[in-house]
Protein backbone atom coordinates (compact mmCIF):
# COMPACT_ATOMS: atom_id res chain seq x y z
CA UNK A 1 0.00 0.00 0.00
CA UNK A 2 1.50 3.68 -0.68
CA UNK A 3 1.97 5.79 1.88
CA UNK A 4 1.40 9.45 1.75
CA UNK A 5 3.09 11.80 -1.94
CA UNK A 6 4.06 14.06 1.07
CA UNK A 7 7.23 13.91 2.96
CA UNK A 8 6.97 12.66 6.27
CA UNK A 9 7.97 15.64 9.14
CA UNK A 10 9.98 14.51 12.24
CA UNK A 11 6.60 14.31 14.18
CA UNK A 12 4.76 11.93 12.23
CA UNK A 13 7.94 9.26 11.56
CA UNK A 14 8.42 9.40 15.41
CA UNK A 15 4.34 9.01 15.83
CA UNK A 16 4.51 5.85 13.38
CA UNK A 17 7.38 4.75 14.79
CA UNK A 18 5.46 4.64 18.55
CA UNK A 19 2.44 2.90 16.92
CA UNK A 20 4.37 0.28 15.09
CA UNK A 21 6.34 -0.39 18.33
CA UNK A 22 2.67 -0.49 20.40
CA UNK A 23 1.59 -3.08 17.86
CA UNK A 24 4.63 -5.28 18.37
CA UNK A 25 3.85 -5.36 22.12
CA UNK A 26 0.46 -6.42 22.07
CA UNK A 27 0.28 -9.35 24.65
CA UNK A 28 -0.25 -12.96 23.78
CA UNK A 29 -3.79 -13.26 24.95
CA UNK A 30 -4.78 -10.76 22.54
CA UNK A 31 -2.98 -12.14 20.05
CA UNK A 32 -4.68 -15.72 20.83
CA UNK A 33 -8.30 -14.01 20.31
CA UNK A 34 -7.91 -12.21 17.36
CA UNK A 35 -6.33 -15.61 15.62
CA UNK A 36 -9.55 -17.28 16.96
CA UNK A 37 -12.24 -14.86 15.59
CA UNK A 38 -10.10 -15.01 12.05
CA UNK A 39 -10.58 -18.80 12.23
CA UNK A 40 -14.14 -18.20 12.91
CA UNK A 41 -14.88 -15.87 10.38
CA UNK A 42 -13.16 -17.87 7.70
CA UNK A 43 -15.15 -21.17 8.91
CA UNK A 44 -18.40 -18.48 8.39
CA UNK A 45 -17.22 -17.96 4.68
CA UNK A 46 -17.15 -21.84 3.86
CA UNK A 47 -20.32 -23.51 3.90
CA UNK A 48 -21.98 -21.55 1.07
CA UNK A 49 -18.78 -22.75 -1.05
CA UNK A 50 -19.14 -26.28 1.11
CA UNK A 51 -22.43 -27.25 0.60
CA UNK A 52 -21.83 -25.66 -3.28
CA UNK A 53 -19.11 -28.02 -3.87
CA UNK A 54 -20.26 -31.25 -1.73
CA UNK A 55 -23.37 -31.43 -4.35
CA UNK A 56 -20.75 -31.90 -7.12
CA UNK A 57 -18.55 -34.19 -5.65
CA UNK A 58 -20.72 -36.49 -3.96
CA UNK A 59 -22.48 -36.89 -7.38
CA UNK A 60 -20.48 -40.08 -8.37
CA UNK A 61 -20.98 -41.86 -5.01
CA UNK A 62 -25.10 -40.78 -5.15
CA UNK A 63 -25.18 -42.41 -8.39
CA UNK A 64 -23.45 -45.25 -7.56
CA UNK A 65 -25.82 -45.63 -4.08
CA UNK A 66 -29.07 -44.65 -6.84
CA UNK A 67 -27.60 -48.19 -9.20
CA UNK A 68 -27.54 -50.49 -6.57
CA UNK A 69 -30.12 -49.70 -4.96
CA UNK A 70 -32.54 -49.97 -8.45
CA UNK A 71 -30.79 -53.24 -9.13
CA UNK A 72 -32.13 -54.73 -5.07
CA UNK A 73 -35.21 -53.45 -6.21
CA UNK A 74 -35.54 -55.46 -9.37
CA UNK A 75 -33.94 -58.39 -8.23
CA UNK A 76 -36.66 -58.70 -4.76
CA UNK A 77 -39.46 -58.53 -7.15
CA UNK A 78 -38.40 -61.42 -8.81
CA UNK A 79 -38.03 -64.14 -6.41
CA UNK A 80 -37.06 -66.81 -9.08
CA UNK A 81 -34.85 -64.57 -10.44
CA UNK A 82 -36.31 -64.69 -13.28
CA UNK A 83 -36.14 -61.07 -15.41
CA UNK A 84 -39.45 -59.81 -17.01
CA UNK A 85 -37.07 -60.19 -20.69
CA UNK A 86 -36.91 -63.53 -20.16
CA UNK A 87 -40.54 -63.91 -19.58
CA UNK A 88 -41.34 -62.07 -22.47
CA UNK A 89 -38.68 -64.38 -24.45
CA UNK A 90 -40.96 -67.24 -23.27
CA UNK A 91 -44.05 -65.70 -24.84
CA UNK A 92 -42.59 -64.58 -28.02
CA UNK A 93 -41.29 -68.72 -28.42
CA UNK A 94 -44.94 -70.14 -27.95
CA UNK A 95 -46.41 -67.21 -31.08
CA UNK A 96 -43.57 -68.74 -32.88
CA UNK A 97 -45.14 -72.05 -32.31
CA UNK A 98 -48.53 -70.59 -32.99
CA UNK A 99 -47.37 -69.10 -36.29
CA UNK A 100 -45.72 -72.17 -37.25
CA UNK A 101 -48.79 -73.86 -36.62
CA UNK A 102 -50.78 -73.48 -40.05
CA UNK A 103 -53.75 -75.43 -38.42
CA UNK A 104 -54.19 -73.34 -35.66
CA UNK A 105 -53.85 -70.37 -38.22
CA UNK A 106 -56.83 -71.61 -40.37
CA UNK A 107 -58.95 -71.97 -37.23
CA UNK A 108 -58.15 -68.60 -35.99
CA UNK A 109 -58.71 -66.69 -39.51
CA UNK A 110 -61.10 -68.93 -41.30
CA UNK A 111 -63.58 -69.83 -38.61
CA UNK A 112 -66.94 -67.88 -38.07
CA UNK A 113 -66.23 -68.51 -34.15
CA UNK A 114 -68.04 -71.31 -33.74
CA UNK A 115 -65.01 -73.62 -33.01
CA UNK A 116 -64.04 -71.61 -29.80
CA UNK A 117 -67.57 -71.70 -28.96
CA UNK A 118 -67.65 -75.42 -28.76
CA UNK A 119 -65.09 -75.89 -27.35
CA UNK A 120 -65.55 -73.58 -24.34
CA UNK A 121 -69.13 -75.28 -24.03
CA UNK A 122 -67.34 -78.42 -23.46
CA UNK A 123 -65.54 -77.13 -21.05
CA UNK A 124 -68.41 -76.07 -19.11
CA UNK A 125 -70.18 -79.27 -19.44
CA UNK A 126 -66.95 -80.97 -18.38
CA UNK A 127 -67.04 -79.16 -15.14
CA UNK A 128 -70.79 -78.89 -14.44
CA UNK A 129 -70.85 -82.61 -15.05
CA UNK A 130 -67.40 -83.12 -12.60
CA UNK B 1 -19.47 -37.27 -14.52
CA UNK B 2 -18.23 -36.29 -17.21
CA UNK B 3 -14.42 -35.20 -17.23
CA UNK B 4 -14.66 -31.71 -18.35
CA UNK B 5 -16.78 -30.91 -15.40
CA UNK B 6 -14.69 -32.39 -12.97
CA UNK B 7 -11.93 -30.28 -13.99
CA UNK B 8 -14.43 -27.32 -13.64
CA UNK B 9 -15.02 -28.71 -9.89
CA UNK B 10 -11.32 -29.01 -8.97
CA UNK B 11 -10.98 -25.72 -10.72
CA UNK B 12 -13.50 -24.26 -8.24
CA UNK B 13 -12.27 -26.01 -5.73
CA UNK B 14 -8.86 -24.30 -5.61
CA UNK B 15 -10.16 -21.31 -6.76
CA UNK B 16 -11.95 -21.27 -3.41
CA UNK B 17 -8.98 -22.83 -1.41
CA UNK B 18 -6.92 -19.78 -2.83
CA UNK B 19 -9.56 -17.47 -1.88
CA UNK B 20 -9.97 -18.65 1.71
CA UNK B 21 -6.29 -18.19 1.81
CA UNK B 22 -6.04 -14.96 0.67
CA UNK B 23 -8.81 -14.12 2.98
CA UNK B 24 -6.72 -15.71 5.81
CA UNK B 25 -3.72 -13.86 4.64
CA UNK B 26 -5.09 -9.96 4.74
CA UNK B 27 -7.25 -10.63 8.07
CA UNK B 28 -3.78 -11.46 9.73
CA UNK B 29 -1.94 -9.00 8.40
CA UNK B 30 -4.40 -6.19 9.48
CA UNK B 31 -6.15 -7.18 13.03
CA UNK B 32 -3.50 -6.17 14.90
CA UNK B 33 -3.71 -2.63 13.49
CA UNK B 34 -7.14 -3.04 13.79
CA UNK B 35 -7.28 -3.84 17.27
CA UNK B 36 -4.96 -0.70 18.15
CA UNK B 37 -7.45 1.75 16.11
CA UNK B 38 -10.75 -0.06 18.17
CA UNK B 39 -8.99 0.36 21.19
CA UNK B 40 -7.91 3.84 20.27
CA UNK B 41 -11.81 4.74 19.65
CA UNK B 42 -13.08 2.66 22.61
CA UNK B 43 -10.73 2.48 25.14
CA UNK B 44 -11.60 -0.99 26.36
CA UNK B 45 -10.06 -4.15 25.22
CA UNK B 46 -12.56 -6.62 24.89
CA UNK B 47 -15.08 -4.28 23.29
CA UNK B 48 -11.83 -3.08 20.67
CA UNK B 49 -12.18 -7.32 20.14
CA UNK B 50 -15.34 -7.89 19.72
CA UNK B 51 -15.32 -5.12 17.25
CA UNK B 52 -12.62 -6.31 15.42
CA UNK B 53 -14.26 -9.96 15.45
CA UNK B 54 -17.46 -8.60 13.84
CA UNK B 55 -15.95 -6.64 11.41
CA UNK B 56 -13.96 -9.68 10.38
CA UNK B 57 -17.13 -11.78 10.17
CA UNK B 58 -18.67 -9.24 7.97
CA UNK B 59 -15.92 -9.06 5.69
CA UNK B 60 -15.79 -12.92 5.30
CA UNK B 61 -19.70 -13.50 5.28
CA UNK B 62 -20.79 -10.65 3.00
CA UNK B 63 -17.85 -9.56 0.47
CA UNK B 64 -15.34 -12.44 0.45
CA UNK B 65 -16.13 -12.64 -3.37
CA UNK B 66 -14.95 -9.32 -3.54
CA UNK B 67 -11.87 -8.39 -5.29
CA UNK B 68 -8.38 -8.48 -2.83
CA UNK B 69 -7.48 -4.86 -3.17
CA UNK B 70 -11.07 -3.60 -1.70
CA UNK B 71 -10.93 -5.76 1.27
CA UNK B 72 -9.33 -3.52 3.18
CA UNK B 73 -11.15 0.09 2.93
CA UNK B 74 -14.49 -2.48 3.06
CA UNK B 75 -12.96 -3.82 6.49
CA UNK B 76 -11.87 -0.13 8.16
CA UNK B 77 -15.68 0.75 6.84
CA UNK B 78 -17.23 -1.72 8.61
CA UNK B 79 -14.88 -1.47 11.47
CA UNK B 80 -15.69 2.36 11.88
CA UNK B 81 -19.30 1.42 11.76
CA UNK B 82 -18.99 -1.22 14.85
CA UNK B 83 -17.20 0.84 16.96
CA UNK B 84 -20.00 3.74 16.46
CA UNK B 85 -22.18 0.89 17.39
CA UNK B 86 -20.35 0.09 20.26
CA UNK B 87 -20.07 3.88 21.56
CA UNK B 88 -23.48 4.54 21.38
CA UNK B 89 -24.80 1.37 22.98
CA UNK B 90 -22.02 2.34 25.66
CA UNK B 91 -23.47 5.96 25.76
CA UNK B 92 -26.79 4.35 26.33
CA UNK B 93 -25.50 2.32 29.06
CA UNK B 94 -23.79 4.73 30.98
CA UNK B 95 -27.31 6.70 30.93
CA UNK B 96 -28.13 3.39 32.46
CA UNK B 97 -25.63 3.04 35.07
CA UNK B 98 -25.86 6.65 36.08
CA UNK B 99 -29.09 6.43 38.00
CA UNK B 100 -28.16 2.68 39.39
CA UNK B 101 -26.37 2.30 43.01
CA UNK B 102 -22.91 2.64 43.15
CA UNK B 103 -20.96 -1.02 43.49
CA UNK B 104 -19.30 -1.64 46.16
CA UNK B 105 -15.49 -2.81 46.29
CA UNK B 106 -16.10 -6.36 46.73
CA UNK B 107 -18.26 -6.65 43.21
CA UNK B 108 -14.89 -5.96 41.43
CA UNK B 109 -13.15 -8.73 39.49
CA UNK B 110 -10.28 -10.19 41.43
CA UNK B 111 -6.84 -9.05 39.54
CA UNK B 112 -5.67 -11.58 37.42
CA UNK B 113 -2.09 -12.66 39.81
CA UNK B 114 -0.03 -13.32 36.43
CA UNK B 115 -1.01 -9.96 35.14
CA UNK B 116 -0.20 -8.46 37.60
CA UNK B 117 3.04 -10.05 38.46
CA UNK B 118 5.99 -7.78 38.20
CA UNK B 119 8.11 -8.74 34.71
CA UNK B 120 11.97 -11.00 35.70
CA UNK B 121 13.48 -8.78 32.76
CA UNK B 122 14.84 -5.50 33.82
CA UNK B 123 13.46 -2.34 31.85
CA UNK B 124 15.49 -0.98 30.00
CA UNK B 125 15.93 2.60 29.64
CA UNK B 126 14.89 2.85 25.76
CA UNK B 127 12.00 0.56 26.89
CA UNK B 128 10.52 2.36 29.41
CA UNK B 129 10.86 5.88 27.19
CA UNK B 130 8.89 4.25 24.43
CA UNK B 131 6.11 2.71 26.86
CA UNK B 132 5.67 6.60 28.08
CA UNK B 133 5.80 7.68 24.58
CA UNK B 134 3.20 4.94 23.27
CA UNK B 135 1.10 6.13 27.01
CA UNK B 136 1.19 9.43 26.02
CA UNK B 137 0.31 8.97 22.00
CA UNK B 138 -2.59 7.25 22.88
CA UNK B 139 -3.92 9.75 25.49
CA UNK B 140 -3.15 12.39 23.01
CA UNK B 141 -5.32 10.50 20.10
CA UNK B 142 -8.00 9.45 22.67
CA UNK B 143 -8.70 13.40 22.62
CA UNK B 144 -9.73 14.07 19.17
CA UNK B 145 -12.53 14.40 17.49
CA UNK B 146 -12.73 10.67 16.09
CA UNK B 147 -12.89 11.75 12.69
CA UNK B 148 -9.12 13.05 13.16
CA UNK B 149 -7.90 9.84 14.98
CA UNK B 150 -9.54 7.90 12.51
CA UNK B 151 -7.97 9.92 9.68
CA UNK B 152 -4.33 9.87 11.30
CA UNK B 153 -4.57 6.37 12.60
CA UNK B 154 -5.45 5.00 9.38
CA UNK B 155 -3.05 7.28 7.62
CA UNK B 156 -0.30 6.69 10.40
CA UNK B 157 -0.73 3.11 11.53
CA UNK B 158 -2.25 1.17 8.68
CA UNK B 159 -0.52 3.18 6.24
CA UNK B 160 -3.44 3.53 3.99
CA UNK B 161 -3.10 6.60 0.86
CA UNK B 162 -5.43 9.22 0.84
CA UNK B 163 -7.56 7.63 -1.69
CA UNK B 164 -8.21 4.10 0.25
CA UNK B 165 -8.85 6.41 3.76
CA UNK B 166 -11.28 8.38 1.65
CA UNK B 167 -12.70 4.99 0.83
CA UNK B 168 -12.45 3.34 4.53
CA UNK B 169 -14.56 6.81 6.66
CA UNK B 170 -16.36 6.75 3.40
CA UNK B 171 -15.78 10.76 2.89
CA UNK B 172 -13.94 13.12 0.63
CA UNK B 173 -9.92 12.26 -0.30
CA UNK B 174 -10.17 16.49 0.77
CA UNK B 175 -11.82 16.05 3.80
CA UNK B 176 -8.88 13.22 4.91
CA UNK B 177 -6.63 15.45 4.62
CA UNK B 178 -7.88 18.34 6.55
CA UNK B 179 -9.02 15.45 9.13
CA UNK B 180 -4.89 14.12 9.05
CA UNK B 181 -3.56 18.16 9.01
CA UNK B 182 -5.84 18.77 12.50
CA UNK B 183 -4.79 15.35 13.67
CA UNK B 184 -1.27 15.51 13.32
CA UNK B 185 -1.46 19.68 14.50
CA UNK B 186 -2.73 18.87 17.68
CA UNK B 187 -1.05 16.08 18.57
CA UNK B 188 1.81 17.73 18.08
CA UNK B 189 0.88 21.05 20.21
CA UNK B 190 0.47 18.11 23.10
CA UNK B 191 3.43 16.18 22.74
CA UNK B 192 5.74 18.58 21.23
CA UNK B 193 8.31 18.00 18.22
CA UNK B 194 10.69 15.43 19.31
CA UNK B 195 9.22 13.33 22.28
CA UNK B 196 10.77 10.66 21.96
Amino acid sequence: MSGPAEPLTDFERQARGVLEESVRRIDARTRSKLNQARQAALAAAQPQQRSWLRSFTLMPAGAAAAAVLVALTLWYRQPGGESPLLEGQHTAVEDMDLLADSEGLDLMEGGDGSFYEWAVAQSDNAESEG
Amino acid sequence: MPAALLGDVDQTDSSAQSRTRALNQFLAGVELKAFKIAQAALRHEDDALDAVQDAMLQLARAYADRPAPEWKPLFYRILENRIRDLQRRRTVRGRVIAWLPLRGADDDEDPDPIAEAPSPEPQPLRRLEIEEAMGALEKALAGLPRRQQQAFLLRSLEGMDVAETAAAMGCSEGSVKTHYFRAVQALRAQLGEFYV
